[in-house]
């Protein structure tokens, strides 16, 4: 019963947006109104989301929780951003240098840290799951697509074995396709029971 | 290079390397660069969202207040002061409003993303593969293009299949059927292919991203 009130207002406002969206002819100006609507609201989620994660850290810090240090190296981070930022201004050069000198370094080392990870993550694989028909395909492939991708061979000049290549590199198309379908079909559903209240109803 | 570019270039380099360090197995520099990941983002997003959002959409327009532009952006604004009452009474009962707006806008949102954006330009594909003209040329059967489009139209099924069948098996242990297993076979096939080839793909980058990081090392010593 206390769940009623959100699941009629996610209906009404769901219903409403589908039908803005159907008849965009005549309801056109309405449509980017609610969408503005919605921008707003989801920024102000977003920002109470991140209010949320620093009040917990502050938290931490105050209780003196284990791990703490990392509490407060959060928390220095993001009020020195966010002060610097107000202050300088969000186009400032030296402030939007200083910003990329931190994160730009970070997301690099991450992608080879991944290279890395993902390289024993493969071996792992096998080791978990087992020979089976997935794991030996998944092998093959990347064995396949990394020999590919490498471009030591060059097969342009082979008319017969460009054409098997050329096909073997349309294979994944084939599952990529299949599983985009699986899951716009399982979002579809899901977006239809948020619409019809199922979602709550079935918790 | 000027002094402030040299710190610049030092803070980058001892940054990464406190990323790399998990390697070694230290987690507390690995934690101090990931902690400061998240804050340094956590703290741009905060000002992009209130400079280029909510200031400009949200208090701006209040501005003009007897125009009906003023009254309509107080519905936002309401339902932004209801959300962020959540942070100081989380069980409170007028929060579930703007989280059903948001759920509700969101799903509609899905729903016609997903059937114009995916769904449908996907299932086109398949039944265009089955169009008459790539059959056939010069009014002899195309072979290569009949067996594509079945391979294709076969592997889709298959793979859509794996999931039902595999949820299936797990609600009846005792159920097997060879020719529905051949079938999950067929379609773990390509599923294995595909993620072969998005694991190859994510590998090269992050194997490119390892040896720029490399090189970015190799010019650093080169300055002395």
């Amino acid at each position: 019963m206390k769940q009623r009130t959100p699941v009629i207002v996610a209906a009404i406002s769901g219903f409403i947006l589908l039908a803005a969206f159907l008849f965009q002819e005549f309801t056109a100006p309405y449509l980017g109104l609610v969408l503005n609507w919605a921008i707003i609201v989801s920024s102000v989620a977003l920002l109470v989301a991140i209010a949320s994660l620093v009040v917990t850290h502050i938290r931490f810090i105050v209780i003196g929780r284990k791990g703490f240090l990392y509490s407060i190296v959060l928390v220095v981070s993001f009020l020195a951003t966010l002060i610097l930022g107000w202050y300088l201004g969000l186009d400032d050069p030296d402030y939007l240098e200083g910003i990329r000198t931190v994160l730009v370094p970070l997301e690099n080392a991450l992608m080879g840290l991944i290279a890395l990870i993902l390289m024993s993550g493969a071996v792992k694989i096998f080791r978990v799951r087992g020979w089976s028909i997935l794991t030996v395909s998944f092998g093959l492939s990347a064995l396949l697509f990394l020999f590919l991708n490498l471009g030591f061979l060059r097969f342009d000049s082979i008319p017969g074995v460009n054409v098997i290549v050329s096909n073997l590199q349309r294979l994944p198309i084939i599952g990529a396709r299949g599983l985009l379908i699986g899951v716009a079909l399982g979002a579809l559903l899901m977006g239809l029971q948020v619409l019809f209240g199922q979602e709550v109803m079935r918790e | 290079m000027s002094t402030v570019d040299l710190l610049l270039l030092l803070a980058g380099l001892v940054l990464s390397l406190m990323v790399f360090s998990y390697l070694l197995g230290d987690t507390l520099l690995f934690g101090i660069a990931m902690y400061t990941l998240v804050g340094v983002s956590a703290g741009f997003t905060v000002l992009v969202l209130l400079q280029k959002v909510i200031l400009p959409m949200a208090i701006s327009p209040l501005s003009a207040f007897p125009q009906t532009s003023a009254f309509l952006a107080l519905v936002p604004l309401l339902l932004s002061v209801l959300l962020i009452w959540m942070l100081f009474k989380k069980t409170s009962r007028v929060s579930g409003i703007p989280l059903g707006f948001l759920g509700g806008v969101t799903a509609a949102a899905l729903i016609i993303g997903v059937t114009r954006g995916t769904l449908v330009p996907q299932l086109l594909s398949i039944v265009n593969a089955f169009d008459p003209n790539k059959m056939t040329s010069a009014g002899l059967p195309n072979w290569t293009g009949i067996f594509e489009a079945f391979m294709m139209l076969a592997g889709v099924v298959a793979v859509l299949f794996v999931f039902h069948h595999q949820k299936v098996k797990k609600q009846k242990d005792a159920f097997s059927n060879s020719w529905l297993d051949g079938l999950t076979g067929f379609g773990q096939v390509f599923i294995g292919i595909t993620f072969g080839a998005i694991f190859v793909g994510l590998f090269s980058t992050g194997l490119v991203a390892l040896i720029a990081y490399i090189q970015y090392l190799v010019d650093f010593a080169g300055l002395w």
